[in-house]
């Protein structure tokens, strides 16, 4: 009877829940201005990164040039498969620079649905300057530039 | 009511409690603003592109030169003309970058029908890229391919093949030399080339052809970027 007469502790009870609201409001504040590394407001910039980083070891091992301008497209879809995580579908195209398609046969990975449907699509744009090549005994070293258009996203 | 608003044991928790808030807020702050620096400062990928540009461009003086080398008239001014597109190009290739290309001290050299014989080519390149404030980022491109004929004995020639900085050139096959006597165009067939590692030379290919070599011969190689040098023995 004691208990339920006292009137001492009501005070606190009050703080305690005034407290509880102000710490709740600060942590839901902060909570809005956080952003994991898995956030989809970050997904986007790390498919980016993934896919120059690709890319540029690809051109870097002299493969990347190889595979373009010798229309080696089934090595270069199985190099990117090889490369690129398994959960990062990928749609590759190569471009003349006056903006038309170099490559007949589609070179993608995934499925074609997720890049319709993902709001969370990366785009690569990387260009080459050139490739000799040895046509009948003869090097043919010609500066003809491409575009690579690589998009990727997270299956 | 009046008793509970003359309560006063209740202070110094509502300080601690907003004390507590101010922290929490403030560190709310702090990781918005490390977030957003993180966010908006995507160096890595800047890198990659600044990689990406470099080692076109040195590619370009590579592919210049194989150019140079390859034609029974060659032109001077072929990588000039080369850089010139590159850096309009690079401006359709990478748009809203804001990417401006400079080059300087271009040049397409070789030294040929020598013992030592070599092809050259050197740029210094200094690129901009406006969206990220990067300028004068400077960097050169040189390219060098060096053929030694060594010795003849029979019907094998001794060879060395260095690249930039006197570093070895290794797998080259029968399809990247090409061995003739001088002054004629008798082609001699090459029946193999093997290569062994010598502390002084370091690595040394042997061309062996199907007959007696007589001299003065000359020896063409071509590197896996289609640079040429061709080095003569008497």
């Amino acid at each position: 009877m004691t208990v339920i007469n006292g009137k001492k502790g009501q005070m606190r009870i009050i703080e305690a829940i005034l407290a509880s609201f102000i710490i709740v409001f600060a942590l839901s504040f902060a909570n809005i201005f956080a952003m994991t590394p898995t956030s989809p407001k970050y997904e986007a910039t790390e498919l980016q990164k993934l896919g120059y980083n690709v890319l540029h070891d690809l051109d870097e091992q002299a493969l990347l040039a190889r595979f373009v301008y010798n229309r080696e497209w089934d090595n270069i879809t199985a190099a990117l498969r090889v490369m690129l995580p398994l959960d990062v579908y990928f749609n590759i195209n190569v471009y003349y620079l006056n903006g038309t398609k170099v490559n007949d046969d589609a070179m993608f990975y995934g499925n074609v649905e997720t890049f319709a449907t993902s709001k969370n699509i990366a785009s690569v744009t990387y260009g080459l300057a050139g490739y000799a090549t040895k046509i009948n005994d003869t090097y043919q070293a010609i500066y003809e530039p491409r575009t690579l258009i690589l998009q990727l996203v997270r299956g | 009511m009046k008793k509970l608003i003359k309560h006063k044991n209740g202070q110094f928790v509502i300080i601690a409690v907003l004390m507590i808030a101010i922290m929490i807020i403030s560190i709310g702050a702090l990781m918005h603003r490390a977030v957003t620096y993180y966010k908006h400062e995507p160096w890595e990928e800047y890198l990659t592109l600044i990689g990406a540009i470099e080692l076109n461009s040195r590619r370009l003086v590579e592919l210049s030169l194989a150019n140079y080398t390859n034609t029974d008239s060659p032109d001077n001014n072929t990588l000039r003309i080369n850089l010139e597109k590159w850096q309009t190009n690079l401006t359709a290739i990478y748009p809203g970058y804001g990417i401006s290309l400079g080059y300087s001290d271009c040049f397409l050299a070789y030294d040929w029908n020598e013992t030592s014989s070599s092809s050259s080519a050197n740029a210094t390149f200094s690129l901009n890229i406006a969206s990220i404030g990067l300028t004068g980022y400077k960097f050169m491109a040189k390219v060098f391919l060096n053929l030694t004929i060594l010795n003849k004995v029979d019907n094998e020639i001794n060879v060395t093949v260095r690249g930039e900085e006197g570093i070895p050139i290794s797998s080259l096959r029968n399809d990247n030399f090409q061995v003739s006597i001088s002054n004629s165009t008798m082609i001699l067939n090459i029946t193999s080339v093997t290569s062994y590692y010598e502390p002084k030379e370091a690595l040394i290919y042997t061309i062996k052809c199907s007959e007696n070599i007589t001299t003065p011969i000359t020896v063409r190689v071509w590197d896996e970027r289609g640079i040429q040098v061709r080095a003569e023995y008497s």
